[in-house]
């Protein structure tokens, strides 16, 4: 299913290019109405997963783009966030056990806490991944859940 | 604007961050505060100017607070804005830390 998207941009896989991403981020949630609290919640974990793209899938190399789609389906935000870096195995992309007092790995934990699903997948035959992250945000009038956005096959992609 | 300083006053030392502190600036935090832990020996971190933190800035808060904590330092966090406490909170971490509302709670 395609939706409008309510927000696209490609950007540099830099931290720098960080604040501009969450500027705009927000601005789209706000204009789709999304309650204050839960802008900030999305925005945090949409930033996490930009910082580990730029940290693990490009290796802090300040090379590489990352793509952002922002759409609305059935009712749920759908985040889609594509590098064009390495594969990475998704079996070793999992939150981390809260109870241990440690610096770093914290930003999965808030994806997950965050995103009502998430899936992170190579793309099959054309480098890079695709993290897709959904949310049915908590504003009065959503839609009613008519079987929820689906993870695959974002933005066109195929993928592994 | 992004602002970190260091005010030091006898065995007691304040980091003041402001502004958002994210990947593009959390190493240069996170020198801040051990800098201040290897000079002092107590500091607090002035977060009531901190309009955003990501899991780099608080992992520079949990180095500084393990490092304080293995070496008998004292640490606090003072003043943390909301955007602060709710990250933490997120991270379970809010009671975790030692937080104090004023600066002289924090060199008491």
């Amino acid at each position: 299913m395609s939706a409008r998207a309510l927000l696209k941009l490609e950007m540099p896989a830099q931290a720098e290019a960080l604040k501009p991403m969450r500027d705009a981020l927000i601005a789209a949630l706000r204009r789709a109405g999304v309650a204050a609290p839960e802008q900030d919640r999305l925005v945090l974990a949409v930033h996490e997963a930009a910082c580990n793209v730029i940290r693990h899938a490009y290796g802090n190399s300040g090379e590489g783009r990352i793509r952002l789609t922002l759409t609305r389906q059935r009712g749920y935000l759908r985040f889609a966030l594509r590098d064009f870096a390495p594969p990475v195995d998704p079996k070793r992309v999992k939150p981390r056990d809260l109870g241990e007092c440690r610096p770093g790995g914290l930003g999965i934990n808030f994806i997950d806490d965050t995103m009502d699903r998430w899936c992170l997948r190579p793309i099959k035959r054309r480098a890079g991944n695709i993290l897709v992250m959904c949310r049915r945000p908590r504003t009065e009038g959503a839609a009613a859940n008519s079987g929820g956005a689906g993870c695959g096959n974002a933005d066109g992609e195929q993928v592994a | 604007m992004n602002d970190c300083k260091t005010e030091l006053e006898g065995e007691f030392a304040l980091v003041r961050v402001s502004g958002e502190v994210d990947l593009s600036w959390s190493q240069s935090v996170r020198k801040a505060i051990l800098d201040a832990l290897a000079k002092a020996r107590a500091v607090g971190v002035e977060l009531s100017g901190v309009s955003y933190i990501d899991s780099s800035g608080i992992a520079a808060l949990v180095e500084g607070f393990q490092n304080a904590r293995g070496k008998g330092q004292k640490f606090s966090l003072v003043a943390a804005s909301q955007p602060v406490r709710a990250v933490l909170q997120l991270a379970r971490l809010d009671r975790v830390f030692p937080m104090v509302d004023s600066v002289e709670a924090a060199r008491a």
